[in-house]
């Protein structure tokens, strides 16, 4: 038995530093990194996230699924001698030398209310919400702000001209981190025009299958409350049985 | 360390192991390897971190003195409070509401909808958030919904699949309610226009997942979670219900007779806290990733610290089934950067097979979780049939490209894009080459107590979502999560705005029950340097630590 | 002959009929009109600015659709969009210093060249189909019609991008002929007919539509036709508000040049007369024109 027990200390130990704090020992590997303009060394294979914690922040605003799909850690930066403005989730970015950076944990951005039910889904629905739409000059500085390499600008030119379905589709892996909106010339908050298409296609444009409606109405009906009972009532070895013997599809 | 050079992203020592993973596919192709007997399931949950021993004690305090349950979950149900009930002024009432909601992930974000749909108007809900709104394990959710909808499936075979799971633990009245309302969820979704996954006819992809004996999984690609909740979050946002961010709740306020009356919020940012009385107050706080019980990383959300539990329990909720956790078998074990994350089920329900170093399966693909994390476990620290990492994580190979001969070219991309996404970051195509995994800290099976209405035993209180306890027994399924956020956030919102129509007094507040908890805890010797709830984990650097001091 | 299209976005939305009448009638003479993938609107108005170099961005950025695709010609039906690509194709390829900036700009694409010419369906017919090969596929002559033609702005002027001699055009009149209508001239036919206006200034519109309409009337035409959505607002939808402002004015169904070839064809399902405030059904009822083709 004290077999598993070392086992569950060699696993602990292998996991250390992605538990509790990183520290120093054996690290062979470090970079400079720039956080909104002070230099720290950290280790070289580290996310942005993990580096700005290395560094002795503990995130208040900035994290939250750690895993690149909610868009809390949305990051801008510079690289050395390269003038181009970049964009990335810092849970999912390594660190680079000479990286100048900072996040952007919030996008001001007015989202429209609105009750789908009460909408008609033509091709004049986003623009009656967000009409700015409308002012979007094809520049295309959107697509390029977007950590999940959408193509934002066709999905606006998708919403401009109404096309409900495309602009759901292309739009789909939003993680409505707010870069876009922040960075569009035309001050077009894009996401909230995606969610919109979104909701309006899953309801009007995706016809309604069968299957719910007809086991919700068997249920409110109680066509499984015998079986229901029965099994309630049933005993651990007689519920083991049945469960082994279940067909499976 | 010498220098590393890479090949594909993987570190060019790994290649020999990818050569035969690639070579062995086809004849793996038909050879799966058999299901276990229960005997064989016996003999291999030794060594899960869930069993093998020295990982859990007894609680010493409070309504469930005695149970057994994490160390980690014990050091934070043993702890002293935060704040000193001396330091706050109970007088003045910042927010004084029908219904408080804390925490806002799926369960909590449809509590607040059902409550409003049940006569609540807006201004009588307060929903409140210690990160943002949405920022929960729900929006991370990969796998799916079950829902028996088709006419070959029944609620009674979900039922029987979810307790077959829950290894017969789980509260029957409960588990009913969820089965029976889930067709009803996945329609609600599909009025508030939330996008499944449809074949070309219009009707719903549904897939397999491990336990499951009939298809029933609904997904919208591997971003099921995030489509449930921004699309309940965006009606929530359209109703414009009154919404905290980064205020998580400190404490629960009680009344005399110990009914729950509102809570302690406090601003992360400034410091300053709020009053909120309710006379309903429901707790969707989620679950206990960050604890990292038995030191595994996890694949939840930076905010998951079982905080939700503490206050309840402070209360004298009645907490069950918390002397289990869930480890996900295939956890993200290569590159460091994503080690825990969620590698969902769906991969080995869309055909990938778990390998070890010689390419071989050495167990059946779709075991309960339990079972399936165990043999990985086995695999790697008893057969050391393993890969170990450059951080010296070991693991074992889950053969994504096989997905592609068995669902069709295209299908990982079409239906993984998250994940293909996520190693494409770091250099992996995962559609060409296999990816390393390893357990990671899932899901929390118990929690404080509910009925199929989503009370608890303390009047005032109710929960919803990962926070609650006996939906799943001690082993949820698959699919079933989302499924138990949405059900039980409906219900509890449902329930709780009744309670308050009938015509509840707002109560007293006070904070007796937590002087009364620390009064148990000096009993129990318990030191007060260990404080709860924890609110966030600490991943600051230990060096830099080490150099820090308090000036200002 | 296959030729990349670029619809724009009123033939997507309110000027549906324009885009289902004009791509059935061109392949009833054997063009193929392709819709070019990703395009993007075209910015008009904005795009026609001559001093902000970034809204010339837009329409370079749909000629860019079709150099990608290896083709060097692109075809267009509504007449602000054609105007707006024409001039943005035309300035791309004289300015080599706006041409090069523009590109620098848009450094995800592949550099513009300067060599996708620009043209309006209207030539495509008169200089490679032939009026008589239109003749020859009519099956219902347009007999005892007496259709107007309306060029508006946007087809005639500025001088390097109109199709047709902008004092004395023909090619819609050439058209119309072969169609077998009966063709009425007018004065108007290419006078503005208020633009934009139509949203700031409507009674604007509504005097210059009066003007125009009453005009057409006056010389003995009954129906309308032309080539943008723009014009085909003010002069069909805005009919209302004129009959508001003149009491004696009597309305005039104004249609797309395109679905009068559509049924000269008998392409029954391409002709879209429903898409208009003044119907044109009883008119054409009334001329015969609507009862089924004898095979």
């Amino acid at each position: 038995m004290s077999d598993e027990k070392s086992i569950m200390e060699r696993i602990r130990e292998a996991n250390k530093a992605y538990t509790t704090g990183l520290d120093d020992e054996g690290i062979e590997h470090w970079v400079t990194i720039y956080l909104m303009g002070k230099a720290y060394k950290v280790p070289a294979d580290l996310t942005i996230m993990q580096a700005i914690e290395y560094a002795g922040y503990q995130f208040i605003r900035g994290s939250g699924c750690r895993a690149g799909f909610c868009g809390a850690c949305a990051t801008v930066y510079r690289k050395k001698g390269d003038y181009k403005l970049h964009a990335a989730l810092a849970c999912q970015t390594r660190v680079e030398d000479g990286m100048y950076l900072v996040q952007i944990p919030f996008t001001p951005a007015e989202k429209a209310s609105y009750n789908i039910n009460k909408e008609v889904p033509d091709e004049q629905v986003l623009l009656k919400y967000y009409p700015e739409i409308a002012r979007c000059v094809s520049c295309n500085t959107c697509t390029k702000a977007c950590p999940q390499e959408l193509q934002v600008m066709d999905y606006v030119q998708a919403a401009l001209r109404g096309d409900l379905q495309k602009t759901a589709e292309l739009s789909f892996d939003c993680i409505q981190c707010g870069l876009c909106a922040l960075r569009c010339p035309a001050e077009i908050c894009q996401y909230h025009v995606g969610q919109l298409a979104r909701r309006m296609y899953g309801k009007y444009g995706l016809s309604e299958p069968p299957s719910p409606a007809q086991r919700i109405q068997e249920i409110e009906q109680g066509r499984y409350e015998d079986q229901f009972n029965r099994l309630m009532k049933m005993g651990r070895d007689e519920l083991e049985k049945l469960y082994n013997e279940r067909e499976k599809e | 360390m010498t220098e590393l050079k890479f090949i594909r992203g993987y570190p060019e020592y790994m290649l020999e192991s990818i050569e035969l993973v690639h070579r062995t596919r086809d004849r793996r192709r038909k050879e799966i390897p058999a299901s276990m007997t229960m005997q064989e399931r016996e003999d291999v949950l030794h060594i899960h971190p869930d069993y093998a021993p020295g990982g859990k004690r007894k609680i010493k305090a409070g309504p469930n003195r005695g149970d057994i349950t994490p160390n980690e979950l014990a050091d934070l149900l043993e702890a002293w409070p935060r704040i000193d009930p001396g330091d706050i002024d109970l007088g003045n009432i910042d927010h004084d509401v029908d219904i408080l909601i804390i925490g806002g992930g799926l369960a909590g974000t449809a509590a607040a909808l059902l409550a409003n749909d049940n006569g609540v108007p807006k201004e009588g809900i307060l929903l409140t958030n210690k990160l943002r709104h949405g920022d929960s394990n729900s929006i991370m959710a990969q796998g799916g919904t079950q829902a028996a909808d088709r006419p070959e499936d029944s609620p009674i075979l979900h039922y029987l699949d979810a307790l077959g799971g829950g290894h017969f633990t789980n509260k029957p009245d409960v588990l009913k309610a969820m089965v029976e309302d889930a067709p009803s969820v996945i329609r609600w979704l599909g009025e508030l226009g939330a996008m499944f996954d449809r074949d070309e006819q219009g009707n719903f992809i549904e897939l397999w997942g491990g336990g499951t004996s009939r298809k029933r999984m609904h997904s919208a690609k591997d971003y099921t979670g995030m489509e449930e909740l921004r699309v309940l979050r965006d009606e929530f946002r359209s109703r414009e219900i009154p919404v905290l961010e980064f205020y998580p709740a400190v404490e629960l306020l009680t009344d005399r007779a110990g009914r729950v009356t509102g809570a302690i919020l406090w601003n992360t940012e400034t410091g300053q806290y709020k009053v909120v009385r309710a006379k309903a107050t429901i707790l969707a706080t989620g679950g206990f990733g960050r604890l990292h019980i038995r030191g595994f990383p996890t694949t939840n959300h930076y905010g998951a610290t079982a905080d939700g539990i503490v206050l309840a329990y402070r209360a004298g909720a009645k907490l069950r089934d918390l002397d289990t956790v869930q480890y996900h078998p295939t956890g993200a074990a290569y590159p460091q950067q994503i080690i825990g994350l969620l590698i969902t089920e769906k991969l080995r329900g869309m055909g990938a097979q778990v390998l070890n170093k010689r390419g071989e399966a050495f167990v059946y693909p779709l075991e309960p979780r339990d079972i399936e994390a165990s043999a990985i476990i086995r695999e790697c620290y008893e057969h050391e049939n393993c890969i170990v990492t450059p951080t010296r994580m070991r693991a074992v190979w889950l053969d994504s490209p096989l997905i592609e001969e068995v669902s069709g070219k295209g299908s990982v991309e079409r239906e993984l894009p998250a994940m293909v996404r996520m190693y494409k970051r770091f250099g992996i195509d995962m559609r060409k080459d296999p990816i390393l995994v390893f357990p990671t800290l899932h899901y929390q099976n118990g929690g404080v107590e509910t009925d199929p209405k989503g009370h608890t035993n303390i009047e005032g209180l109710f929960v919803a979502g990962e926070i609650s306890g006996g939906v799943h027994g001690k082993n949820r399924l698959i699919g079933n999560s989302t499924l138990d956020c949405m059900v039980f956030g409906r219900r509890a919102g449902t329930y709780a705005a009744q309670y308050v129509k009938e015509g509840v007094e707002p109560g007293e507040l006070t904070l007796k029950h937590v002087e009364g908890y620390v009064e148990l805890l000096k009993e129990a010797g318990i030191p007060p340097e260990r404080k709860a709830p924890m609110l966030l984990p600490d991943y600051r650097g230990k060096t830099v630590l080490a150099r820090m001091i308090d000036v200002l | 002959m296959k030729l990349p299209f670029y619809p724009g976005c009123s033939l997507k939305a309110q000027a549906k009929n324009f885009e289902t009448s004009g791509i059935a009638a061109a392949h009833a003479l054997g063009v193929e009109l392709v819709e070019i993938e990703r395009w993007n609107c075209c910015g008009t108005v904005y795009s026609l600015t001559g001093d902000d170099l970034m809204r010339q961005v837009a329409p370079v950025r749909n000629l860019i659709r079709v150099q990608e695709f290896g083709e060097n010609r692109m075809a267009v039906l509504c007449a602000m969009c054609y105007n707006t690509e024409k001039r943005a194709s035309l300035r791309a390829q004289r300015n080599k210093e706006d041409l090069e900036k523009m590109n620098a700009f848009m450094d995800k694409e592949e550099d513009y060249r300067g060599e996708v010419d620009v043209v309006h369906l209207l030539e495509i017919l008169r200089d490679e189909v032939g009026f008589d090969r239109i003749k020859d596929r009519v099956e219902r002559p347009l007999r005892g019609l007496r259709v107007s033609p309306y060029y508006g702005c946007m087809l005639l002027r500025p001088r390097e991008a109109g199709i047709d001699d902008a004092d004395r055009p023909r090619v819609m009149e050439d058209l119309l002929g072969a169609l077998g209508a009966e063709v009425i001239d007018h004065p108007y036919k290419s006078h503005c007919c208020g633009s934009y206006h139509t949203v700031d200034d409507p009674h604007l519109v509504a005097r210059r539509a009066h003007a125009i309409l009453s005009s057409i009337t006056a010389h003995g035409g009954e129906i309308v036709a032309l080539s943008c959505p723009l014009c085909k607002h003010n002069l069909d939808d805005r009919q209302e508000l004129v009959a508001q402002l003149y009491p004696d004015f009597s309305k005039v169904p104004v249609v797309y040049f395109t679905q009068l070839m559509a049924l000269a064809f008998g392409l029954e399902d391409a002709m879209g007369f429903d898409q208009h405030y003044v119907d044109p059904h009883p008119l054409l009822e009334e001329k015969g024109l609507l009862r089924k083709i004898k095979v």
